[in-house]
């Protein structure tokens, strides 16, 4: 049974004004485990439960909206720690409710994470990956022409001017860092996949032929929501929002290798944290 | 693996032994998760377009089923979880290969008819839905060898249900090898 949020986008911007009567410079939405941005200056909380209506559902996602500033007089971001899934039941609009909300609150950066497998085997456990493209493999569309359509379509490129901050800023953090933390910043394109199981070998091997780099199950909806290009016919909001993505790698794909679980995804997001804290701080200053 | 207590579903109506399908549904569902004793599901499904590859004489054969491209734009796992299984099932090796059936040799008197079989990756496709030959060359250079509506969505379920399959996909017109049948046959 699909199912919908009992807010709109407007009902959930009401609150955010009431929460901050200053719009954030930027907002950050964190996938499963990606814990960054802890310890904001002057914060508010607010639980999806008063804002959206509801929680998300799945281990990793501790479900708020905290709005606060990086430091004394730095910028102020907003934090959404967990998201709704299109594999957990919830239609388009609800999977893409926060990301709405925060084109309408006038949000104009909006730095989106996840979890993600690693197809190219450059990739190690734990490396951070800034999307310079995406794939859509998760649209309710396809559920109508099956998945044909969506293989044979190209890669959506997504890089932009908030993308080339992130890279340029991860590039120089990776020559400043001690070297035992020191890790290239990976650039790549994700495929995101409908779940909620993971992929099989050849599925694998099928998405390595379409030169995809790391696979998931979130992000590609609410990257449609902001560059206005969803198939879906989402409405565009004419906004402003640039949207980028990073993806950090939780398991890489050898046929010789056993695949983990959850469990696995959410540790290796958990390690993979710290790098991305120092970078997404490092990219809020510039942009405050 | 012992297939004695396997279920098995056939979605050919050729297997008399087997609970017949029309189609993937809720009660093919129903049927995997009331598992009882069950490590194993035993699908039959009929399958289509074989790549050239996969001929033989022009003639395209029954093959097991080695892997899978889940092409279907669904997935029968959305929504809540059902508890049989984890949110986010692991399916690889869970397609069983003739050698994984080797332990039933002691009935068998002429070796494992299943290894006579050549094997082969079906892309699952939207139910009902008929690819045009580009469709179908572009599955192949995805790395399918056939496709076919059921087996996929079964084998998720069974997979959720920590269940290994044993997939058989029969030419449309075509019929198991009377041996196949036996092996697989309670």
């Amino acid at each position: 049974m699909i199912k919908s949020a009992p807010r709109t986008a407007s009902e959930a911007v009401i609150a955010l004004k009431k929460l901050s009567s200053e719009v954030p410079v930027a907002a950050v939405v964190l996938g499963s485990g990606v814990s960054v941005l802890d310890k904001l200056i002057d914060a508010a909380v607010l639980p999806y439960q008063d804002l959206f209506g509801m929680a998300p559902g799945v281990v990793g996602h501790s479900g708020t909206l905290t709005v606060g500033r990086i430091e004394v007089g730095g910028p102020l971001v907003a934090v959404l720690r967990g998201r709704f899934h299109l594999y957990e039941g919830y239609d388009w609009a609800t999977v893409t409710l926060a990301t709405r909300a925060i084109v309408e609150w006038g949000v104009p950066n909006l730095l989106l994470t996840n979890a993600a497998g690693g197809l190219n085997l450059d990739y190690s456990v734990g490396d951070l990956m800034v999307l310079t493209g995406y794939r859509d493999h998760l649209n309710p569309e396809l559920k109508n022409t099956g998945l044909i359509p969506a293989i044979a379509k190209p890669t959506s490129d997504c890089r932009n001017r908030l993308t080339e901050k992130l890279i340029t800023v991860g590039e120089k953090l990776a020559i400043t860092a001690p070297q035992s933390e020191s890790r290239p910043l990976r650039q790549g394109v994700y495929a995101g996949l409908l779940g909620p199981t993971y992929e099989t070998m050849a599925e694998i091997e099928m998405l390595r032929k379409l030169k995809a780099d790391a696979v998931g199950m979130s992000t590609v909806p609410e990257m449609l929501c902001c560059d206005g290009t969803s198939s879906l016919g989402t409405t565009t909001l004419g906004t402003t929002t640039t949207a980028c993505a990073v993806s950090v790698i939780t398991n890489v794909w050898r046929p010789d290798e056993a695949m983990g679980g959850h469990e696995e995804v959410l540790e290796a997001s958990k390690n993979a944290s710290k790098r991305l804290d120092r970078l997404f701080r490092a990219v809020l200053a510039e942009l405050g | 693996m012992k297939l004695r207590n396997a279920k098995r579903i056939d979605f050919t109506g050729t297997c008399p032994e087997f609970d017949f399908f029309e189609k993937f549904s809720e009660a093919t569902i129903d049927l995997i998760r009331n598992k009882e004793k069950a490590e194993v599901v035993i699908v039959i499904d009929r399958a289509y377009g074989f790549s050239p590859s996969h001929l033989k004489d022009n003639l395209a054969e029954p093959h097991l089923v080695s892997d899978h491209l889940n092409l279907t734009g669904d997935n029968p796992l959305v929504g809540p979880n059902d508890p049989i299984g984890e949110r986010f099932p692991v399916v690889n090796s869970i397609y069983l290969s003739a050698a994984d059936t080797i332990d039933q040799e002691e009935t068998w008197t002429m070796g494992n008819p299943l290894s006579k079989l050549r094997s082969g990756i079906v892309a699952g496709i939207k139910p009902g839905l008929v690819p045009s030959q580009a469709d179908l060359d572009l599955v192949y250079s995805m790395g399918a060898h056939f496709y076919n509506w059921n087996t996929v969505p079964t084998m998720i379920v069974a997979a959720h249900a920590g269940l290994k399959v044993l997939a058989l996909a029969v030419p449309e017109g075509g019929v198991l090898p009377p041996q196949v049948l036996m092996a697989i046959n309670r």
